[in-house]
């Protein structure tokens, strides 16, 4: 420091004069270095601001975009549930109304059956012969009432043979009557068939009409997702964001449920498998029961595609039903089959565990015994059963799976759109401080100079009137 | 077309990456030398030592490792005194038999008399420390089952190498205290830093000497 001193022996003297040649110097070069100030101001604060404008900018557009995106996606998922539930329907129409001719005509049958034992049972009165007319000719006849014997005799006989004609009339009539009672009886359980039919049809039809009510109610959500309305949109993202969470959640406890599966089958696949080699640091045993516990998630996912629950091959969504079936079948061996060596690899385990038991309890001496001690069967049919189990659960993965990958698009483009926004915000506050940094500098400089800038402004002020007067 | 070849030259790229990592398992794999003193006082120990290395260090053994018997006798620095060797298989059941085999061939060991008048250590030293190496194993670790007063026999000479015993943990085990010892215990001590200090100085990974028997599956974990 004493090196800038104009006299090391008087410090004081040398500040004040360095600092008062100062002053003027600055005083002098005060227009220029203002400049130069504003412009190294406006060159970064200036670019700062720009770059949190266009940062803002890119935020809007990523957030559009991201808007049309989950639109999109929600009205692509719209229609694909809707075409879902017409095939439903057709499936439905063709199932349950498939029958509908064939129930109607058995209807028919029924109809056609109650009318004809309907008019078999019209109730006729069977008349008494026609004696009636023959008894009042011969009443009429004259002589019969005096007394004729013969006439008398004929009437009796004529009388009694009528009698006898209305009791059998009579007795006709009552048999005619229980025959007809006994149609009518035999017409009950016919009634009752087609009170049974009437029901089938009822319930078919209610269930076309459900299915009918789903496809109104999805063609309602897809009108407010088209609208793409606010609401929408934030109803939209917080069930993408619900439905990512949940995703996470259930996905992490299938990793630990594979996590369990891999330790079950990983010793045993040693004995199967040579672990001479290493890839990448891991066993090729481990390799390969890792690649099993992959393949049970791999055949899930097409378990999922084949029986539709999950969309995430359109290929597979495009086959036919006999295609599909096939799918699902070739599925459904392949994790019966993973399935089945796991549960063996288990069995395997628990034997080479009890071994391994058995071998240090008879280095240690415990034992005599060597190898191949018996272990609890309870815990052998836990393993087994496990290692069946855990292949089937693991193959539901495909589910959350699908609903991870859908809303993870929406939700980390969201946390990106997050962070560039705190970037934009930062580079905004960045820029502001760095502007009245600049701002402070000028106003400390312009007060460093306060006395040359006085002493100037009074020359000033009396060269003025004189410049005015003259 | 063009993202068919694309396709194709990623799927080569991540085949051979994959590939490439593909390493044989020496470098994960333990090998154990002991070495057993059939000399003078410590002849008595062999059984002791014999049950620690089935009970300790056998029972240690995981699929691929290695474990090498030598013993310790006037002139160690031979292909004789090697007394058994055990390379597990990489099926555990196999692995299971040979270790049982492998405890016979060591209570036979303990059954045998056989007795020396001097004590080669730094020959067995130098014999396990070849063994270890060959075998390229990732972690090579010697026990030494001894009383560490070493006697050469006139006309023997041992000088380890700079690097003898690189890679190495060398641990003393079951070091029994000798008359003088009792006497003073200085004596002890100073025997037990002189080794120390010749194997550090010979590149040992580390040593250590005060390691009980019940101790020797931790020591083997902790430098897997």
């Amino acid at each position: 420091m004493s090196s800038f001193y104009i006299w090391p022996e008087m410090p004081f003297l040398s500040i004040a004069v360095l600092v008062a040649a100062s002053m003027v110097f600055l005083y002098l070069a005060r227009a220029p270095l203002h400049l130069a100030l504003d412009s190294l101001n406006d060159g970064i604060a200036g670019g700062l601001e720009r770059t949190a404008a266009w940062i803002k900018s890119v935020v809007v557009k990523m957030q559009e975009k991201n808007r049309k995106v989950l639109l999109e996606s929600n009205i692509a998922e719209s229609e694909q549930k809707i075409a879902q539930e017409f095939k439903r329907v057709e499936a439905s129409y063709t199932k349950h109304l498939a029958d509908y001719p064939a129930l109607h005509l058995k209807l028919d049958e029924n109809i056609t059956s109650i009318d004809a034992d309907f008019k078999e049972c019209g109730q006729v009165i069977p008349e008494a012969p026609g004696w009636n007319d023959a008894v009042e000719s011969i009443a009429s006849i004259k002589g019969t009432a005096s007394g004729d014997r013969v006439i008398e005799k004929m009437l009796k006989e004529l009388h009694k043979s009528a009698v006898d004609g209305e009791k059998m009339a009579l007795s006709e009539m009552q048999k005619t009557s229980s025959k007809r009672h006994k149609i009518l009886s035999s017409l009950a359980p016919i009634w009752k068939k087609i009170l049974k039919l009437m029901t089938e049809v009822d319930t078919k039809v209610s269930l076309v009409l459900e299915t009918s009510g789903k496809i109104e109610k999805y063609m309602q959500d897809y009108e407010k997702v088209r609208q793409g309305g606010e609401d929408s949109i934030d109803m939209l993202s917080s069930k993408a964001t619900k439905l990512f969470i949940f995703s996470i959640i259930v996905i992490t406890v299938a990793g630990f449920g594979a996590f369990v599966n891999f330790q079950l089958i990983a010793l045993p696949m040693s004995e199967l498998v040579p672990a001479g080699t290493r890839v990448l640091g891991m066993h090729v045993s481990d390799i390969s029961a890792l690649v099993i516990v992959t393949l049970e998630v791999v055949l899930g996912i097409f378990l999922m595609e084949a029986l539709a629950v999950t969309n995430i091959f359109p290929q597979i969504a495009g086959l036919t039903i006999g295609k599909r079936r096939m799918l699902l079948y070739a599925a459904l061996l392949g994790l019966f089959f993973l399935a089945s060596v796991e549960a063996a690899l288990a069995v395997l385990r628990e034997h080479i565990a009890a071994t391994n038991a058995a071998t240090t309890q008879a280095l240690a001496g415990n034992v005599e015994t060597t190898a191949g001690t018996e272990g609890s069967k309870i815990t052998v049919i836990g393993q087994a059963t496990l290692g069946f189990v855990l292949p089937w659960i693991l193959a539901m993965v495909a589910v959350p799976l699908e609903m991870l990958i859908e809303s993870s698009q929406h939700v980390l483009s969201k946390l990106i759109i997050l962070i560039i926004k705190l970037v934009g915000y930062l580079v905004g506050i960045i820029g502001h401080l760095l502007n009245t940094i600049m701002k402070t500098i000028i106003h400390i400089y312009d007060a460093y100079i306060i006395i040359p800038t006085q002493i100037g402004n009074l020359f000033k002020s009396k060269s003025e009137p004189a410049h005015s007067g003259s | 077309m063009i993202i068919k070849r694309k396709m194709v030259s990623i799927l080569l790229i991540a085949s051979v990456v994959f590939f490439s990592g593909c390493s044989d398992n020496k470098e994960y794999e333990t090998a154990i030398c002991a070495l057993a003193d059939i000399s003078g006082t410590y002849a008595k120990e062999k059984k002791s030592m014999v049950k620690i290395i089935q009970a300790g260090i056998v029972p240690k053994l995981v699929p691929g490792d290695s474990l090498v018997l030598m013993s310790i006798d006037s002139n160690s620095f031979n292909e004789e005194n090697i007394k058994g060797k055990l390379k597990l298989d990489y099926r555990p059941s196999q692995a299971n038999q040979q270790k049982l085999k492998f405890a016979k061939a060591l209570d036979d060991f303990a059954e045998k008399k056989a007795s020396a008048k001097y004590t080669d250590i730094s020959g067995a030293m130098m014999l396990c420390s070849s063994h270890l190496k060959s075998t390229q194993a990732g972690t090579q670790i010697m026990f030494i089952f001894s009383d560490m007063k070493e006697e050469l026999k006139a006309g023997i000479k041992r000088s380890f190498n700079k690097d003898e015993f690189k890679n190495i943990n060398i641990a003393a085990m079951n070091v029994i205290k000798l008359n003088e010892d009792s006497t003073n215990p200085q004596v002890f001590r100073n025997r037990i830093k002189k080794w120390e200090k010749r194997v550090l100085k010979h590149s040992a990974k580390s040593w250590n000497a005060s390691l009980d028997p019940t101790e020797i599956g931790d020591y083997i974990d902790k430098n897997r």
